[in-house]
């Protein structure tokens, strides 16, 4: 099974509802209880609590303030269910128990809210190889008065020591490097995609040498009334059977080139 | 022979069933069946990128554009736009303007792009269009973004087209594991992306007690496509299943409330 993120957004609060029933009716014939954990990256560890059991068919929602006082603040809390409790110090990610499904994946909803609003989608994360690479188009800055958009990189990666990455955005038509940030791992990096000049033909173009990521877009109006959540494609869903996952290279391949150093 | 048993047992499931077909064409371009909303509360818009472009080097040039195909909920073609593709850049396109005096208010379309690099076809690959549709509720002034989804559909000669979606041997549940909670209107579209009439059911169950609340159920040509409406009064909480016998059966949700909105796949 996978984990499920607890998100981070500007001035919203992120809440992840986890679900014990299968996704469908024939890749798995599962009914257990399962036990709730939370894991998060803290001091080179990784570290685990216990945070209760959920009963087949049942579903519970968590935001951060729901989660033990123990785990510090700004730390991306990372949600799971399995069938035993897992420990509560490694060095590495637990790997959770084989309860998964391919088509669909069993994921959670992942949702942000402010008191006015709130927005989801269902989804899930899987450790990363480090180091790992990310390119990825997004054409999802939403342009009026008082929008306010931004980029949200989802990283997980088995070892529980910080490192961070460079990533670069450009305009993808003239190789016009915008901006440059840094992203973390095991966390959410929250990136402003406002002020970097972009306009609305222009197709914004993140990529990261060092480090993958789940590119999430997060845009929300000023007074907290309106939201959008929605993450990319990776390139290789831009082409479908044969060798795809080549395909993918081909394009990390030319564009890395293209953009040079 | 229990692992036997186990595999034969699965084999049900997947034998001759795959997610979804192999286009008949090498080489063939494919889409999505997106869903299109057009009425005084839904507009529906898309992202379009030169998909073809993005695999090509600055200095090899082609004339290239896309077709975009609109089908009424019974999977009728309503009409056909050609667009031209502009490379690395970004057009969002607004779908209402290829839509007005129809009696329909929602159905399907999909974007064929008119050129496949021969790194892709050389991969035994096929250009896909599974980007991004976004839909305004009302006057809001953000709208929701969903990716696409499915290789659904594809182009083959003589503008002839294959339904890409499989059909399974035995019924199919696709349990959503997201909860609706009231008060909110919820709206689920369906798609038949097979090349077989479907019977497609939407159940409603209460996640406080696990009881029914309702199924509706709908018979859907190939191509065509429904919205389930689900009413929720606060404080119900509820979660849905659909059936069919078609192998991967995601619904598109669309929550609205107080004039606010929110657009997933379920």
């Amino acid at each position: 099974m996978s984990f499920y993120p607890i998100l981070k957004a500007p001035d919203s609060k992120g809440w992840t509802t986890l679900f014990n029933f299968p996704p469908n009716n024939w890749e798995l014939r599962d009914s257990s209880e399962k036990y709730i954990n939370v894991t998060w990256a803290e001091d080179g560890k990784w570290r685990t609590e216990n945070v209760g059991k959920l009963a087949f068919n049942e579903v519970r929602t968590f935001g951060f303030d729901d989660l033990p006082k123990v785990i510090p603040r700004g730390v991306l809390p990372l949600l799971s269910l399995t069938l035993s409790k897992l420990p509560t110090h490694n060095d590495i990610l637990p790997s959770l128990e084989g309860i998964y499904t391919v088509t669909p994946a069993w994921r959670a909803t992942l949702g942000v809210s402010t008191e006015h609003t709130s927005t989801s989608y269902q989804g899930e994360i899987d450790p990363f190889p480090a180091p790992g690479s990310l390119l990825t188009f997004g054409p999802f800055i939403q342009y009026d008065h008082g929008l306010e958009n931004f980029l949200i990189l989802l990283n997980i990666e088995k070892s529980p020591v910080t490192r961070v990455a460079q990533v670069e955005i450009f305009d993808a038509d003239k190789i016009a490097l915008k901006a440059k940030f840094e992203v973390r791992n095991n966390d959410a990096t929250i990136i402003s995609l406002d002020g970097l000049g972009f306009s609305p033909v222009d197709l914004p173009l993140i990529i990261c040498r060092e480090m993958s990521a789940i590119p999430l877009y997060f845009s929300r109006t000023s007074d907290g009334n309106f939201l959008s959540l929605e993450h990319t494609h990776p390139p290789a869903s831009y082409v479908v059977h044969g060798k795809r996952w080549e395909a993918q290279k081909i394009l990390k391949k030319l564009w890395f080139s293209r953009l040079g150093q | 022979m229990q692992n036997l048993v186990l595999r034969a047992k699965r084999a049900l499931w997947t034998f001759k069933q795959p997610l979804t077909k192999k286009p008949k064409l090498l080489g063939a371009p494919v889409s999505d069946l997106f869903v299109w909303r057009n009425s005084d509360v839904w507009r529906t818009f898309f992202e379009l990128t030169d998909i073809s472009g993005l695999f090509l080097g600055h200095e090899e040039t082609s004339e290239r554009f896309a077709t975009f195909f609109f089908f009424d909920n019974e999977g009728a073609l309503l009409c056909e736009k050609r667009l031209d593709l502009i490379p690395n850049q970004r057009q969002t396109i607004d779908l209402s303007l290829f839509l007005s005096n129809l009696k329909c208010t929602f159905g399907t379309f999909c974007v064929f792009h008119s050129y496949t690099p021969k790194v892709v076809s050389n991969l035994g690959s096929h250009i896909a269009e599974r980007s991004y549709v976004s839909y305004r509720y009302k006057n809001a002034p953000l709208r929701a973004y969903v990716h696409g989804n499915l290789d659904a559909i594809c182009q083959l000669q003589d503008m002839k087209k294959q339904f890409l979606g499989s059909s399974s041997f035995l019924p199919r549940e696709y349990r959503v594991q997201h909860e609706l909670s009231g008060p909110a209107h919820y709206e689920i579209a369906m798609v038949n992306p097979s090349s077989r009439h479907k019977c497609i059911s939407c159940q409603l169950q209460s996640t406080r007690n696990g009881e029914k609340i309702e199924t509706k159920k709908i018979k859907l040509r190939p191509g065509g496509s429904y919205v389930f409406q689900i009413k929720l009064e606060q404080p119900e909480t509820a979660r849905i299943i659909i059936g069919s016998y078609l192998v991967m059966a995601r619904p598109l949700v669309f929550r609205s409330n107080n004039n606010k909105m929110d657009v997933f796949h379920g």
